[in-house]
């Protein structure tokens, strides 16, 4: 902010002195990588295979983090239990299902490959507290009309205070150019084969296997969510907004679906992930934000000053999930349009182009629409939507298929 | 009377008549008789009259006690004007008396000869007397306005002697004596300097000689001194207020030498303007930077950090009101137009008990007064601003008026430029001094003071921020007798800032920000000198501070924004003290003073009462109280001891040590390394506790008069409670519950700062060395506050290495070159050392906070000075500054910033002028 400032005034003011002020790109050292251990670590009072994400930081430059394997982890409680976890699909799962119990304190235990030992502080589960139910309210954000899915909650005992929330949400989605048969090219008839040239491709068609035109798409929540009832009267959380989608967003086109997860936490988790949230929020205008790191509850065994990021949270859990559609909402309004530019591309695919001097080599031409056509079909970027032969109208695979983004398996509780 | 003597003289030499005494003896018998009686008495017995001014014999009040038997006329004159410095000449049954002066009835032998000098050793030139005509002096002595003093008595046969005179200088002010004051003739044949009680011998010709003082901190004095025999003569100097002639660089250096006070610098205002600026513009903070433990965060940021001390720990006073952000534009310049400056004292350590409530520093910053004689004025015109400073007599020789205004031309330029994204920028400020000085009566005096400064500028088309200072102070001097002073001040200062925020795209965004800081400050201070060995000051002092911590207006329609407004602060803060400087012997002073503060938070407000055994967040509040008007929320208070010694180790060589206690109260809240105008000042209250520091520093000072060489070397160490900062992702704006924000560290600061200064001479200049660290400790009982595993860590402004060069070099009097170069240990800075994924999303990972550094700063700039000529008969006194900044080009980081676009984390760094900047400045005085 301060730094733009500065630029156009010492560019405005001094053109003639010829003064130059520059901000450029600055090569951050490399070396000031720093690895550390990233634990996500929820253990919950819901009876299951509880699970422990372990990854390493990773450089700036960097696409994602790495699965870090090998490690033996496990959760003992005051009791002397251990919840042993293995390995699976990039997690660390309990060996068997378990759930966190009142009054009793676990501890996170992990040794890493490489001989590491790292331990957490000992958690207790934190109070119990059902989601009452979510709430669809119309308002308007940013001049946006939309629809705001807010949790209600209420803790007659007044001890759980500090509230996490995630969201699963699903909706249904519809390829809106579908056709049942997609195209293909067939090896034989050629078309103006030539001595030297070997032809074109007959265009076929074929019936599509699977589900392709109705499909769901699940999102979790990448956002942080918290609140915290300690300013109230009462440990009662109302209409918490948890999501808020624009009346445009197709995400709501067609029957959508959210489940909330909500979780009582220690004050201690809370800040951890309070503080998290407000680091990553946005520039502010006025004052930038302090950056530094977070301070978890899970610690080195040998080096207490090694970074350790993560929290050993155990949490009650409570969910909720509604179903609605579009016009359930907003019932006067124009359902939000795909969000793919779903115009069809006409292709005449027998024009290879013009050949002003046909030879047996070459009978005709050997480009134009026709050949696009092929090379999109057999590179799959464009999908058949319907034919006047010759010519072809096709689509975006998004518009044809749904599959090309969404999963066509309907969610077992899809209703 | 003056007049009429001259007539008489010349009617007098036209006489060629040889002066005929008659041998009439005479006998007298005086027996404790006034002069006046004696000269009676020798009319009535001689038949002889006398013509002489009646003042001449009142100077000797000492009664005549003489036997005087059968003596003719000439002798009886001569022996009672023996020890006077009466002369007489007889005519005609006249006796002319003269004073000093012989009426000359012939001319001497040698008037006519041109060489009047003669070299008498190889170490003094004198001036061969010549007889003096009393129209030599009168009429000079229409031209300036200089005393003529008449040492010894003029003797017809003394002629082609020197003679010895010595005296004490001193400061017409204080009396105190002066030392290093140079005297010398007007053409710098004979020079003398005085030692540090203030004392001189120069020998010089006989007759008349023009003497003048000169000193750096003092105005010249001219005196034209008539010499016929050794005598004294004692000088009082003033303090340098409207010289003719500026001399160049000097410091207070014996100053240094004998106060108890370690770590005081005063910076040289007139001497600032050799240095070359960027932009050409002159500034007192940019040259204490350039002084060893005094630091900015780098070109472009307000502030400074003072021994280790926060940027709001300075007390910056402008004629004893507090200036809460002396700076324009992001600190590109300062606030106090520097030509309206008569002194600017910083105490870096030893602060005197009078101030108080600001842990690191006081720039003690007084304007001038104004000419009491005539209009007087000084400008200069830059680049980017302009000033202009004229002073006016109100009532001659009592009360004058002095006017100073700067403003820039920035907007203009901006708005006159083709860059269409400039076009909508406002970039200007404009300050104003306004000075009203008048002397009552020999016993009373009364200063006033009002300045305003303002700042405009917008950041991007749709923000405008501007802030204010504004400054009224009134001083009421009080002298109750020789010994006994008082002082009697009062001061109103205010900063606000406002940010208006006008999105066009979407009006519903709109806001109008502001915030604003109110103080009201009553002092009463005095001063007893009670005898040589003690000088006691002592006062009372109070201030009322008001803040509007912040509002938020939205302003567009169908607004989406709610309006805020948060709770006014309102707080007592008073202090007692008393101090004295104890000359135990000639060899040690001790200075030692007592500061007793106290605080008062008052209501009305709401206060949060968070529970003891967990971190302060919103989540940890047990009780929420309110206060009714004035209630008095929670008082804190602080014993501030200060002392300080000097101990002389040769007359050369002293060594001084001192201990300081300071309490602040008041708080700068800012996340950004360096100071914005944005920041905001909070006062403390029952969740934020006042900051504390205690300094031990000591001191080695050493003068080489011959050389005019200063050497010193100090030392401290700084330790700090209750420092504030800040949790990380910290959001300290329109928060109405701050202190959820804050983190309380520990402070440790150490540092070495050696200082070699030439005062004088073709080449002048200082070389300042500092090795410094700072550090701050977070550390808490709980995870969420600790910082760097609560263990301590370099501060933002930690800089170990720091190097200042200003040396100037004077080819001739119009002609000189002064350079400046600076070498600073790159500031350190919180990096991205890299990401890691969590709950889905993606976040940075910063490595320990302040744990590596942005690359070193160094600069070099040259600056050429020219005086306009020194005809004393011409319109305005004229100066160019041709200066070149950043000479290397060194393209120096003023930031490094990290910016996360599209998830992936980049570096950036900006510099400010890393190319070479000329600039061109013209200056005048009238």
């Amino acid at each position: 902010m301060k730094t733009a400032l500065i630029l156009k005034f010492i560019t405005a003011l001094l053109l003639f002195t010829s003064i130059v002020s520059c901000t450029e790109p600055y090569q951050i050292q490399t070396e000031t990588f720093e690895e550390a251990y990233v634990i996500e670590a929820t253990i919950t009072n819901e009876l299951k295979k509880q699970q422990i994400k372990i990854s390493k930081t990773y450089r700036l430059e960097e696409n994602g983090p790495t699965f870090e394997s090998g490690a033996d982890v496990y959760v003992e409680d005051d009791l002397g239990n251990q919840y042993e976890f293995a390995e699976q699909n990039n997690v660390y799962e309990s060996t068997i299902e378990f759930q966190a119990l009142p009054e009793r304190q676990y501890q996170l235990f992990i040794n890493t490959a490489d001989g590491r030992e790292y331990s957490s502080a000992k958690e207790t589960l934190t109070t119990v507290t059902e989601i009452e139910n979510l709430s669809t309210t119309v308002v308007s954000k940013d001049n946006q009309t939309g629809v705001e899915i807010g949790v209600n909650s209420y803790d007659p005992t007044g001890t759980s205070k500090y509230y996490r929330y995630e969201y699963e949400e699903t909706s249904k989605v519809t390829a809106p150019k579908w056709n049942r048969f997609k195209t293909i090219l067939l090896a034989y008839p050629r078309i103006c084969e030539g001595t030297e040239f070997p032809g074109f491709e007959t265009i076929g068609f074929e019936l599509r296997t699977g589900e392709s035109k109705v499909c769901f798409t699940t999102k979790n929540s990448i956002e942080i969510l918290l609140t915290s009832t300690v300013s109230l009267n009462e440990d009662r959380v109302t209409n918490f907004p948890v999501r808020f989608i624009a009346n445009t967003d197709y995400t709501i086109a067609e029957r959508y679906s959210i489940l909330v997860k909500q979780y009582v936490q220690t004050l201690e988790a809370y800040t951890f992930y309070k503080t998290m949230k407000d680091m990553s929020g946005s520039e502010s205008l006025l004052s930038p934000k302090q950056p530094g790191f977070i301070n978890g509850n899970i610690k080195s065994v040998s080096n207490p000053k090694e970074k350790v990021i993560g929290f050993f949270e155990v949490a009650s859990v409570s969910s909720k999930r509604i179903f609605f559609n579009f016009h359930d909402i907003f019932p006067d309004t124009l359902l939000p349009s795909y969000p793919w530019d779903c115009t069809e591309q006409v292709f005449n695919s027998m024009d290879f182009g013009t050949n002003p001097h046909p030879t047996p080599e070459y009978p005709c031409g050997t480009g134009g629409p026709g050949l696009t056509l092929r090379s999109a079909i057999r590179r799959n970027t464009l999908l058949f939507y319907r034919e006047a032969f010759p010519t072809f109208y096709m689509v975006k695979p998004a518009c044809g298929d749904c599959t090309t983004f969404a999963s066509n398996i309907v969610p077992p509780f899809w209703q | 009377m003056k007049k009429i003597l001259f007539t008489l003289l010349i009617t007098l030499l036209h006489q060629i008549a040889v002066a005929q005494v008659e041998e009439k003896k005479f006998s007298f018998t005086l027996n404790a008789v006034p002069l006046e009686k004696v000269i009676e008495t020798i009319e009535q017995e001689s038949g002889y009259t006398f013509y002489f001014d009646e003042d001449w014999i009142r100077n000797y009040p000492e009664p005549v006690t003489m036997q005087l038997t059968d003596v003719t006329l000439e002798t009886a004159l001569n022996t009672i004007f023996q020890n006077t410095a009466l002369n007489y000449y007889v005519s005609d049954k006249k006796i002319i008396l003269t004073k000093n002066s012989v009426i000359y009835d012939k001319l001497p032998e040698n008037y006519f000869n041109t060489d009047k000098t003669k070299t008498q050793d190889n170490n003094t030139i004198v001036i061969q007397g010549v007889p003096l005509f009393q129209k030599e002096l009168t009429e000079q002595d229409k031209k300036k306005d200089a005393k003529v003093n008449y040492i010894g008595k003029e003797n017809k046969t003394s002629k082609g002697k020197t003679f010895q005179l010595s005296g004490y200088v001193k400061e017409a002010k204080t009396g105190k004596p002066v030392a290093e004051v140079i005297i010398r003739t007007k053409n710098n044949e004979a020079t003398a300097i005085t030692d540090t009680q203030g004392f001189y011998t120069i020998t010089l010709p006989e007759g008349l000689n023009i003497i003048e003082t000169d000193n750096f901190l003092y105005g010249k004095e001219i005196r034209k001194v008539v010499l016929y025999n050794n005598g004294k003569m004692d000088l009082s100097v003033s303090e340098n207020i409207n010289q003719l002639k500026e001399v160049i660089v000097k410091g207070k250096k014996s100053e240094t030498l004998k106060s108890a006070n370690t770590g005081v610098t005063s910076i040289d205002v007139e001497g600032m303007k050799n240095i070359p600026m960027v932009l050409g513009e002159r500034d007192i903070f940019k040259v204490a930077t350039t002084i060893p433990g005094i630091k900015t965060a780098g070109e472009g940021s307000a502030g400074f950090n003072v021994r280790g001390g926060k940027t709001d720990q300075n007390l910056v006073l402008l004629d004893n009101g507090v200036i809460y952000n002396p700076a324009h534009f992001f600190g590109f310049f300062s606030a106090i137009n520097p030509f309206t400056i008569g002194s600017a004292d910083i105490y870096k350590g030893s602060i005197p008990a009078e101030f108080g409530g600001r842990l690191a520093s006081v720039f003690d910053i007084k304007t001038k007064n104004g000419n009491v004689t005539k209009l007087s004025g000084e400008g200069g015109i830059g680049p980017v601003t302009s000033n202009l400073t004229v002073s006016t007599p109100i009532v001659k020789e009592k009360s004058s008026l002095l006017v100073g205004v700067r403003a820039t031309y920035s907007d203009w330029i901006l708005k006159t430029l083709d860059e269409k994204s400039l076009q909508n920028s406002e970039a200007a400020f404009y300050d104003g001094v306004l000075k009203y000085s008048h002397k009552l009566n020999a016993k009373n005096d009364i200063e006033a003071t009002a300045y305003y400064s303002h700042d405009k500028f917008s950041v991007s088309s749709d923000s405008l921020y501007k802030y204010n200072n504004r400054l009224f102070s009134l001083k009421w001097g009080h002298i109750f007798n020789a010994k006994h002073k008082a002082a009697l001040l009062f001061s109103n200062s205010q900063y606000k800032f406002n940010i208006e925020y006008d999105k066009e795209s979407d009006i519903t965004k709109s806001f109008d920000f502001g915030y604003k800081i109110n103080e009201n400050h009553l002092q009463f201070k005095f001063g007893y000198a009670l005898n040589d060995q003690h000088k006691i000051s002592y006062g009372v002092t109070t201030k009322l501070y008001m803040i509007e911590p912040g509002y938020l207006n939205p302003t567009g329609q169908e607004t989406v924004l709610t309006p805020v407004n948060i709770d006014k602060e309102k707080a007592l803060e008073s202090g007692i003290y008393l101090s004295d400087a104890y000359k135990v012997s000639e060899k040690l002073l001790i200075s030692a003073g007592i500061r007793y503060s106290f605080y008062a938070a008052l209501g009305s407000a709401t206060q949060r009462v968070y529970d003891q055994g967990a971190p302060i967040t919103d989540a940890t509040v047990v009780e929420t109280k309110e206060y009714g008007n004035n209630e008095i929320i929670k008082t804190y208070n602080g014993f501030e001891p200060r002392l300080s010694a000097r101990f002389f180790i040769t007359s050369r060589l002293s060594v001084k040590a001192s201990y300081d206690k300071t309490y602040q109260y008041i708080h700068l809240l800012s996340s950004n390394t360096t100071q914005s105008p944005t920041d905001t000042w909070k006062l403390s209250d029952l969740n934020i506790a006042p900051q504390d520091a205690d300094q031990f520093s000591l001191g080695l000072y050493k003068n080489f008069t011959e050389d005019d060489f200063e050497v010193s070397l100090e030392g401290y160490i700084k330790k700090t409670n209750n420092l504030l900062d800040y949790r990380v992702g910290a959001d300290l704006l329109l928060n109405e519950n701050i202190e959820t924000e804050l983190l309380k560290g520990k402070g440790k600061a150490y540092g070495v700062e050696f200082l070699l200064k030439k005062n004088s001479g073709k080449l002048n200049g200082w070389l300042g060395y500092t090795y410094s660290r700072t550090f701050i400790k977070l550390d808490s009982e709980f995870e969420s506050d600790k910082v760097n595993n609560g263990e301590y860590f370099p501060a933002n402004y930690d800089k170990p290495h720091d190097l200042s060069a200003v040396l100037n070099y004077k080819f001739t009097k119009r002609y000189s070159i002064s350079t400046n170069f600076i070498y600073q240990t790159g500031r350190p800075i919180t990096y991205p050392v890299g990401k890691y994924t969590y709950a889905n999303a993606e976040y940075t990972l910063y490595s320990d906070r302040n744990k590596f550094r942005i690359p070193d700063y160094y600069r070099l700039d040259i600056g050429v000075n020219i005086e306009g000529n020194h005809k004393i008969k011409k319109l305005a006194h004229s100066f160019w500054n041709i200066s070149v900044y950043n000479v290397l080009g060194r393209n120096n980081p003023y930031s490094v910033f990290f910016v996360t676009k599209n998830g992936e984390i980049k570096a950036y760094k900006t510099s400010i002028f890393s190319v070479p900047v000329p600039t061109i400045s013209y200056n005048f005085k009238f």
